[in-house]
């Protein structure tokens, strides 16, 4: 970080310091903001790339269903991303209600159903591009240009880490692959490259983060550490006024507590039958998933800011089904699978939080990029064109007030009618759960105090409990 | 400077709006450049002092803060090494600097590294982050962008060079209008389309509103790109409203788009114009010799005439019946292919319509019963007539430049498939010589694009000569010069369908001349036309050696856009009357009006180009002053390099920065100039490592000593290079590409562990991916491309020393550099030793470390050492 930055956001945030104080704080962490109490203590956000259909899964349009075969756009003049409108095409899995509230759900999602009284959907999302790679930079960034910084880089940016042992900000990628648009997904943007998200691999065979060990071929090389540390103590020794020798001397220290903690927070060995039950490991399908949003309750435990679980990657490597949500051909089949794994994984994953009492202070946030069409798309009809005027995004724990829905769409699912929300206003309630005022939390660059919020946002009280 | 800074936390979004007033009233950036008095000091030798120094001194003084004492040699050549070079200096070099009795030592140096080729490729590194230069389109469908490179390219040369910053700048913006005919100039253009290109929004939906988004945010880039590198100015702030902190209102921000509206990102040929010149001088040569040597005119002679200027223009000779047929003909009907027509002009022997067949039968083509071989692709249709002029609906007469219908210019138009034999027994006459040369320029005047062709032939007594086979428009022309002694007497000219039917195949045949030879000529001709024979082989030579170079740049939109403002910076909502091209009005001195709604594309980009660089613009000169000021001290003298407006930092010595700007400006863009000033004050030879001023200036805004810093991500990997022995200093051309790719809907990039000598070159020419960064360079704090990086943090973190200690990379590199220091120092371990700090600390160990290092190759191995060294504070730090 440039020590203006530094300084900058010290004066923003810390207030008061004269210009000694500042210097003494120049070489450590940014002090944790605190602009209000937080609810939240960590998050962990499943992003489902590709474009959730938001009338198969958590928006109910009975009117949609009753216009089944009609006529979508009798005028023909509507030209969607990839085609023109089909017919008014219902849900493919029937809507019933669920829980203590009374909130209806698909059939795609029955264990989903069972946690719908902590959950807080939010019908009114839309976004400012139908593209998935801009879109993905919206919903994570809050702008549909890459190279600004994500979410949860701007969380530990505010926030710091509260452990020292394992990075603030872990990626869990899809096993398929990148999400649309890549890392910049996770990026830093132009805050400092410490901010970004650290991918982990989760498979068990490798180690959880890239260069933690050396590779084979090299593992019988010795090493001499003394002599390094010897070599560091003795050219810091000439520079006491260098504070970067130090923190980069520590920075080996901390790499080297990395390889004790990362492979032991990545190890499941320890979890009880009963969990790997919870989570369904040995399912084929919903596995490698459930093994993800495991991992991410071990990292917030153990002191992780923000984890980000994709369940789906980028549209490259496709088989039999698309390998992320985007069912342009045939919805029943790609959205048939990937809400069985969605369902299993995220409802595992609010049990088992609650269950050890972690909900209150984790905010789980369940999101993707845009909607899908209520009319069909397809030589078949089963498809479902992009929709960035409609989706639904849900959120539970961490201060939100669950069993509730907020903002609506119209009598067809189509567009947000009641309450419309871009990313702004998403992004500024999860921040206040966490304590921090979203038109607060800036990084100067080229011109403009930059924010996760862009100009916009409100928080959304009607979420919060 | 602290009214401001209350502000900022009291408007909680960082953007607060100026009174207009205070827009108007002239902020200190947009104000003329006014040189400075700098107080005249002397060193004790009685000689003057840099004026910098001079300047520094005076804030110094201010501060009541002292200087710091100059380094020694060992530091100042490391650090001149990594400022210039980016590359550590070579031990050998460093003793030699160290131990030289030379005085002017220093001035040497700087000079030598000034002139090295590396120095380009260091400070071609700080452009290309300005520019958000990468080898990939980015977003959702990051496809390969396999000719960027040529822009980096030209980049590293320019500074090399030491090209003009203005015109530098000039060809970057309008090069291709400036000088289309000059490569460099056109690959300069790449600059406009550096940036993030998204494959899914401009081309592959459907959806009209998508495409427009999508080209709204382009444009943005690429005027974003331009202001902010070229002046500092954050003109994308006034793309939804007037901005908030600087004098640019909306409606400036859309007049100066429309200033680039009418290009958008292509690879481009980088030689169309300059080949077409070179073959247009080539012609006029041609015309010059066959002034001199006029010989007959075989369209003429095909026209009816005489071979002399009597034929009617446009006259043809039917291929079916060899009859005289004046109109156009079209597709022909009734065709007998293979059947020889004789032909009533005394001149042509007749005409024939070849046609292939299984059994590959034998085409007649003289009254004499002369056959040639089956021609493949010959397919026995015909279009149009032989004539003298264009057949029927040719697509143009132009040709390589030149109209073959003008200026003595003939044309014998002939379309597949078709032949014509002249006789030359009656032509001898006409010339009146028996020995003959015939000479033509023979192209496709069909339509564009490399899918449509035809091939021409030549045959002489029924004997093949010469034949170009799948002539494209793209191919221009080409020339033959065929001897016909005394002895023959057909010469045939046939073109005929190449495989692909006979649709647009215009064949024609340029100035189809017979000569007598040029040595039956007086000899004072003689002597002129070998000149001329010898310029145009010249002329041949460079035409020959033009590639099919291209680049990533931009060329014209079919029409030119009409621009209004777009309100709230929403395409779907354009609002007003067309707006003609600008620039701002907020830099008093220059004229805003760059043209009118009329002006073409080039126009338009030429004059903001003019305007951008215009000396009286005092922000052009001080963005870069300053720029080259941070590219050598760390900071600028406005630490918002690329914010020269309210919402960035004002000056810490605006009077230095205004000497340098005037520098900059009367030593004509000069920036080697530049940075050899700075390098050679006494200001940037100071030690950094003193503390005395921490207290008054922790940050050393006013360099009472030199900052250390920490190398780049790039300056990290090839001193590990350098160090281990492997560097490949291989310059220029295609990127390394350290990655497998897999095509895909989204392509797959894979990052390997580069251990092959092409993939050792300097970090400057990676082939950057722009969704997938290097992992490597990216741990150790390398900028995402998607970003104009003005400047590049510096952060600390465990990922990076788990990443230099155990990344397969670096390990094999470790590995070398052990291998090395066998090789280079032998086999005593004190030897290995010293060599190993030299190689990368450049200095011999200190008789402690030595001690310790020499325990560590004995019980451990020289990798271990190796590996320390490559990990140590000093060898990521230049002080």
């Amino acid at each position: 970080m440039s020590i203006r930055s530094r300084r900058e956001f010290l004066k923003t945030f810390g207030g008061g310091f004269g210009l000694m104080a500042l210097d003494g704080l120049l070489a450590r962490e940014p002090r944790p903001i605190a602009h209000h109490p937080a609810k939240a203590k960590s998050v962990i956000q499943i992003f489902c790339p590709g474009g959730i259909s938001q009338v198969d899964t958590w928006d109910y349009k009975p009117e949609l269903t009753r216009r089944n075969g009609m006529q979508f756009d009798p005028s023909g003049n509507l030209q969607f991303f990839a085609s023109k409108p089909g017919n008014c095409q219902g849900s493919y899995w029937a809507f019933q209600r669920h829980g203590e509230c009374g909130r209806p759900m698909s059939a795609l999602f029955p264990r989903l159903a069972t946690c719908v009284d902590d959950m807080a959907f939010v019908h009114s999302m839309h976004c400012k591009s139908a593209l998935h790679g801009p879109a993905m930079f919206m919903m994570n960034s809050g702008f549909i240009l890459p190279g600004f910084p994500s979410m949860g880089a701007w969380v530990t940016y505010g926030l710091g880490s509260e452990t020292d042992n394992l990075p603030g900000y872990v990626v869990l990628p899809d096993l398929r692959g990148l999400p649309p648009g890549g890392v910049i997904n996770w990026g830093a943007g132009f805050l400092p490259a410490k901010q970004q998200g650290t991918p982990m691999r989760t498979t068990a065979e490798k180690a959880p983060l890239a260069d933690l060990f050396p590779p084979d071929e090299f593992k019988d090389y010795l090493r001499d550490d003394q002599l390094l540390t010897l070599l560091n103590r003795n050219h810091a020794a000439d520079r006491p006024e260098n504070s970067e020798l130090e923190a980069r001397i520590k920075a080996y220290e901390m790499a080297a507590k990395l390889q004790l903690s990362a492979p032991e927070a990545t190890s499941i060995k320890g979890e009880s039958p009963a969990t790997r039950k919870l989570y369904q490991l040995e399912d084929g399908d919903v596995g490698p998933f459930g093994r993800q949003c495991l991992l991410a309750r071990r990292l917030i435990e153990r002191g992780v800011r923000f984890v980000q679980i994709f369940c789906g990657a980028e549209n490259t490597v496709a088989r039999k089904i698309r390998p992320n949500w985007d069912s342009h051909e045939d919805l029943p089949r790609d959205h048939g699978y990937w809400g069985r794994v969605l369902d299993g994984g995220a409802a595992a994953l609010l049990k088992d939080l609650k269950g050890r009492g972690l909900l209150d202070e984790t905010l789980v946030i369940c999101t993707t990029e845009f909607g899908r069409q209520p009319a069909a798309q397809g030589k078949d009809g089963k498809g479902r064109d992009h929709n960035a005027d409609a989706f639904t995004a849900w959120l539970a724990g961490g201060g939100i007030k669950g069993g509730i829905s907020y903002g609506e769409t119209d009598e067809l699912g189509w567009k947000a009618s009641v309450n419309p929300t871009y990313s702004y206003d998403f992004h500024a309630t999860a921040l206040h759960l966490l304590g921090i005022d979203h038109e607060r939390l800036t990084f100067y660059h080229n011109g403009i105090e930059r924010r996760l919020t862009d100009v916009h946002g409100h928080v959304i009280s009607e979420l919060l409990s | 400077m602290h009214f401001q800074v209350i502000i900022l936390i009291l408007f909680s979004c960082g953007v607060l709006s100026a009174s207009p007033h205070a827009r108007k009233s002239g902020y200190w950036s947009l104000k003329p450049i006014v040189r400075p008095s700098v107080p005249t000091k002397f060193d004790e030798a009685g000689k003057a002092i840099n004026p910098i120094d001079a300047l520094i001194q005076q804030s110094l003084d201010r501060m009541n803060l002292a200087p710091s004492a100059e380094a020694d040699r060992r530091t100042l050549i490391r650090r001149l090494h990594f400022d210039l070079l980016g590359l550590p200096p070579k031990p050998e070099v460093v003793e030699a600097f160290v131990t030289s009795k030379n005085p002017k030592a220093y001035d040497k140096l700087v000079d030598q590294l000034l002139a090295s080729p590396h120095y380009g490729e260091r400070f071609a590194r700080h452009w290309l982050d300005i520019a958000h230069y990468a080898d990939t389109h980015g977003f959702e469908r990051d496809k390969l962008r396999p000719h960027a490179w040529p822009y980096r390219d030209y980049v590293i040369s320019a500074f090399n060079e030491d090209k003009p910053y203005m015109e530098f700048l000039r060809e970057q913006i309008a090069g291709d209008v400036l000088r289309p005919d000059d490569e460099d100039a056109v690959i300069a253009t790449g600059f406009l389309a550096a940036g993030p290109w998204d494959f899914v929004g401009q081309v592959e939906t459907r959806s009209g509103v998508l495409r427009r988004s999508a080209r709204t945010l382009d444009l943005d880039d690429m005027v974003t790109q331009v202001f902010t590198s070229a002046l500092g100015v954050t003109l994308n702030c006034a793309r939804c409203h007037d901005h908030k902190l600087d004098p640019i209102s909306q409606e400036e921000y859309y007049r100066i788009t429309a200033v680039f509206a009418g290009v958008k990102r292509a690879d481009r040929s980088v030689s169309d114009a300059l080949k077409d010149k070179l073959v247009k001088e080539r012609l006029q040569l041609l015309e010059a010799i066959n002034r001199i040597a006029p010989g007959v005119d075989l369209a003429d002679v095909v026209g009816g005439g005489d071979g002399l200027g009597s034929g009617a223009f446009k006259d043809g000779i039917d291929p079916r019946t060899g009859r005289i047929e004046r109109k156009p003909m079209g597709f022909l009907t009734d065709i007998k292919p293979n059947r020889f027509s004789p032909s009533p002009n005394r001149f042509v022997d007749g005409v024939f319509i070849p046609q292939a067949g299984k059994d590959k039968p034998d085409i007649p083509i003289s009254s004499t019963g002369l056959t040639i071989p089956s021609v493949r692709g010959a397919d026995g249709k015909a279009w149009d007539v032989i004539r003298n002029g264009p057949v029927d609906r040719t697509h143009s007469t132009v040709l390589g430049g030149v109209d073959f219908t003008k200026e003595g210019n003939a044309l014998l138009g002939l379309h597949a498939n078709a032949g014509i034999t002249f006789d030359l027994a009656e032509l001898r006459r006409t010339v009146g010589r028996d020995t003959l040369r015939f000479t033509s320029q023979v192209g496709y005047f069909g339509t564009r694009g490399d899918n449509s062709f035809a091939d021409a032939r030549v045959y002489v007594d029924g004997r093949e000569v010469v034949k170009f086979l799948k002539l494209k428009r793209s191919d221009s022309l080409q020339d033959m010069d065929i001897p016909l002694p005394a002895s023959v007497r057909f010469l045939t000219l046939i073109a005929t369908a190449s495989g692909n039917g006979i649709g647009m195949d215009q064949v024609g045949f340029g100035n189809p001349k017979l000569k007598a030879p040029e040595t039956e000529l007086p000899e004072k001709q003689r002597r002129l036309l070998a000149d001329l024979h010898k310029r145009k082989k010249t002329l041949d030579e460079k035409i020959g050696a033009l590639g099919t170079g291209k680049v990533h740049a931009v060329v014209p939109e079919t029409k030119m856009p009409e621009v209004r403002i777009l309100e709230r910076g929403n395409p779907e909502a354009p609002t007003g009357v067309p707006l003609a091209p600008g620039a701002l009005s907020a830099l008093q001195m220059l004229d805003p009006d760059l043209g009118s709604v009329a002006s073409t594309e080039a126009e338009r980009r030429l004059a903001l180009a003019h305007w951008i660089t215009h000396e009286d613009n005092p922000l052009v000169y001080r963005v870069m002053a300053n720029r080259l000021w941070q590219w050598t001290f760390g900071n600028g003298i406005v630490e918002t390099s690329s914010d020269f407006g309210r919402g960035g930092q004002k000056p810490t010595h605006p009077e230095l920065l205004d000497w340098l700007a005037e520098e900059l400006r009367t030593r004509n863009g000069s920036i080697k100039a530049i940075t050899r000033l700075i390098v050679t004050s006494v200001t940037y030879r100071q030690v950094s490592h003193t503390a005395h001023g921490m207290a008054a200036d922790a940050d050393n805004r006013f360099l009472w000593r030199q900052t250390p810093r920490r190398l780049q991500a790039e300056e990290m990997r090839d001193a590990v290079l350098a160090t281990s022995g492997k560097l490949n200093l291989k310059a220029g051309g295609p990127g390394y590409r350290d990655f497998k790719y897999t095509e895909a809907y989204a392509p797959i990039y894979r990052y390997i562990t580069p251990d092959t000598p092409d993939l050792w070159r300097r970090s400057i020419y990676r082939f950057v991916v722009r969704t997938t960064p290097h992992e490597f360079l990216t741990t150790l704090d390398c900028p995402d491309p998607s970003n104009l990086t003005p400047k590049r943090l510096t952060t600390t973190t465990p990922l990076q020393a788990l990443t230099l200690s155990n990344n397969p990379f670096m390990l094999k590199q470790v590995g070398y550099f052990a291998a090395r220091l066998k090789q280079d120092a032998g086999a005593k371990a004190a030897d290995q030793v010293d060599r190993a700090f030299r190689l990368a600390l450049g200095r011999p160990p200190e008789p402690a470390e030595s001690k310790v290092a020499l325990q560590t190759v004995r019980d451990k191995g020289l990798f271990a050492l190796c590996h320390a060294l490559l990990n140590a504070n000093e060898f990521a730090y230049v002080d």
